[in-house]
């Protein structure tokens, strides 16, 4: 064991504000998944079109006949039963529904509720994304974050040691490419993404920006192109949550709750 | 291995606890009302912006137009106007107005129109464009002349759901005096039928389907609708729905 490994390097790695907004943007976040597929069952279909248009139609969750779920994409279908189409009521009964009751704000059917949910909560991870936006640029930490040429390179000697075909990690700053990489993609692609797809949804909005709607093809598109951003979002959560639990549990727990990071031997300070 | 045991069962129970955690706060009434923000907050930004909706082409009208609402009334009263074909018919406009007035569905046929062919956004989350033909709101208000008290246009409809509750919608007069806020009479260049809201019915284009009122009866203008019906404004805001109904 070298000594670099012995000796405890803590860095102080996280702003305040940094760690507010992971967890109000973790909690937003989870809220807005649950509320969003609680808003899906109210139409639970997409279309690839501007007007709802059946013969465009990507993906729909339905009850073909009592006690049936059916999963219909791209023309293939698929029974669901007990999980998407029909399932749990969230009051004790079974019933039609898409998404099941175990992963909806409210449980049970609620389309207003849903949506104060959804909205709300969509303020709070707005929010949280404008805070850590600042505080990071601020602080440096953006700049430690952003993926850049010079990291592509190390991307499959990255995932190569993930693999252990490597055993080595390349050495790399704060963050590896591989994280780089996916935080560059979520923050600062995706996330905006799924905030202007989202507000192209609204009438509202429409009346005021139109070419916000037209950019991503009508009201429909944009409801499918939010799904779809909303399925990478999870992709990402749980690799993410994966990552923390095997990569050093504690230690990664402890850097987001207090700001305190232990580097270990590959890992230095920098972009 | 415990140490991973005991992560796997942390991180599975946060995930687990989210949407019953949600439910029981969602069942209490001040987190409720708290999360209502939304509503207030989205209303103070978005309420009174004049844009336009979106004008498609006849090409982009949908074949089929959804029926998507209480369902068509089936009173004596409207039997008796569908026999007549709506001679009958009279729109009252009341209220905080200097003059109360009655049109007549000829009388109003007889208005210069407007056609809009506009999308209509769901708030299930469905859309449906069509061209809707018929007078500006605010061609009917200016003939009524709204009093310096009047806040809110309530429109009272004739459909009511298996409680006998009537439908009923509002807009402020900003909304109500939008170039688009329409009475349509026609869609897609024939009358409006009975399912989709015959002879009269409101079409509030930048705004979600359920401020666009079917069947309606009378235009009152009011100072405060706190003391109808629920007093949220319409039958479905007295159910949860937001009162700006553009998000």
């Amino acid at each position: 064991m070298r000594y670099s490994s012995i000796v405890q390097r803590l860095v102080y790695r996280y702003a305040l504000l940094t760690r507010l907004a992971h967890w109000f943007g973790a909690i937003a976040v989870a809220v807005l998944i649950s509320s969003g597929l609680q808003i899906f069952n109210a139409a639970p279909y997409l279309d690839a079109a501007d007007r709802s248009t059946p013969a465009r139609r990507v993906l729909s969750i339905g009850s073909p006949a009592e006690g049936v779920g059916q999963t219909t994409l791209f023309g293939h279908t698929f029974t669901t039963t007990g999980f998407l189409g029909w399932g749990s009521d969230g009051v004790g009964g079974a019933t039609a529904r898409a998404f099941p009751s175990w992963l909806t704000i409210p449980a049970y059917q609620d389309l207003a509720d849903g949506r104060r949910w959804h909205f709300f909560f969509a303020w709070v991870a707005s929010l949280a994304w404008l805070t850590w936006l600042i505080s990071s640029a601020v602080k440096g930490n953006l700049a430690e974050m952003v993926l850049r040429p010079s990291d592509l390179p190390k991307l499959w000697p990255m995932q190569a040691y993930y693999l252990r075909l490597r055993r080595e990690p390349p050495p790399h700053g704060t963050y590896n490419p591989l994280q780089k990489a996916a935080y560059t993609f979520v923050l600062l692609v995706l996330a905006p993404l799924i905030v202007l797809t989202g507000l192209a949804l609204s009438p509202g909005i429409d009346a005021i920006a139109h070419p916000l709607t037209v950019l991503f093809g009508g009201r429909q598109f944009a409801r499918l192109w939010h799904f779809l951003a909303m399925v990478l979002f999870v992709g990402f959560a749980i690799v993410h949550i994966v990552q923390v639990a095997t990569q050093g549990f504690f230690n990664q727990m402890r850097s987001m709750l207090s700001g305190w990071y232990r580097l270990r031997d590959h890992e230095s300070v920098g972009p | 291995m415990k140490r991973r045991l005991f992560i796997a069962t942390s991180i599975a129970a946060a995930l687990c606890g989210c949407a019953p955690i949600g439910t029981a706060l969602n069942d209490n009434p001040g987190f409720h009302h708290f999360l209502g923000l939304e509503g207030t907050l989205d209303a103070a930004l978005l309420g009174n912006t004049d844009g336009l909706a979106r004008q498609y082409s006849i090409a982009d009208i949908s074949t089929h137009f959804p029926v998507d609402s209480l369902p068509t009334p089936t009173s004596s009263s409207y039997e008796r106007l569908l026999e007549d074909g709506f001679r009958t018919y009279s729109l009252l406009v009341s209220g905080a107005v200097d003059r109360p007035m009655h049109f007549s569905l000829s009388g109003l046929q007889r208005m210069a129109q407007q056609t809009q062919i506009t999308r209509h956004d769901c708030v299930e989350g469905w859309s449906a464009i069509g061209a809707w033909t018929g007078v500006p709101l605010r061609h009917v208000l200016r003939l009524a002349r709204p009093r310096r008290d009047a806040r809110y246009v309530v429109f009272r409809c004739m459909d009511r759901d298996d409680q006998g509750t009537p439908y009923y919608e509002s807009l402020d007069m900003a909304q109500a005096f939008h170039p688009q806020t329409l009475l349509a009479l026609k869609l897609n260049g024939r009358p409006i039928e009975p399912d989709h809201g015959a002879p009269v019915r409101l079409r509030v284009p930048t705004q979600l389907g359920y401020k666009s009122a079917k069947w309606v009866a009378e235009v009152q203008v009011v100072a405060s609708f706190a003391h109808l019906y629920g007093g949220k404004g319409g039958y479905w805001e007295d159910q949860g729905y937001e009162w700006y109904a553009g998000i």
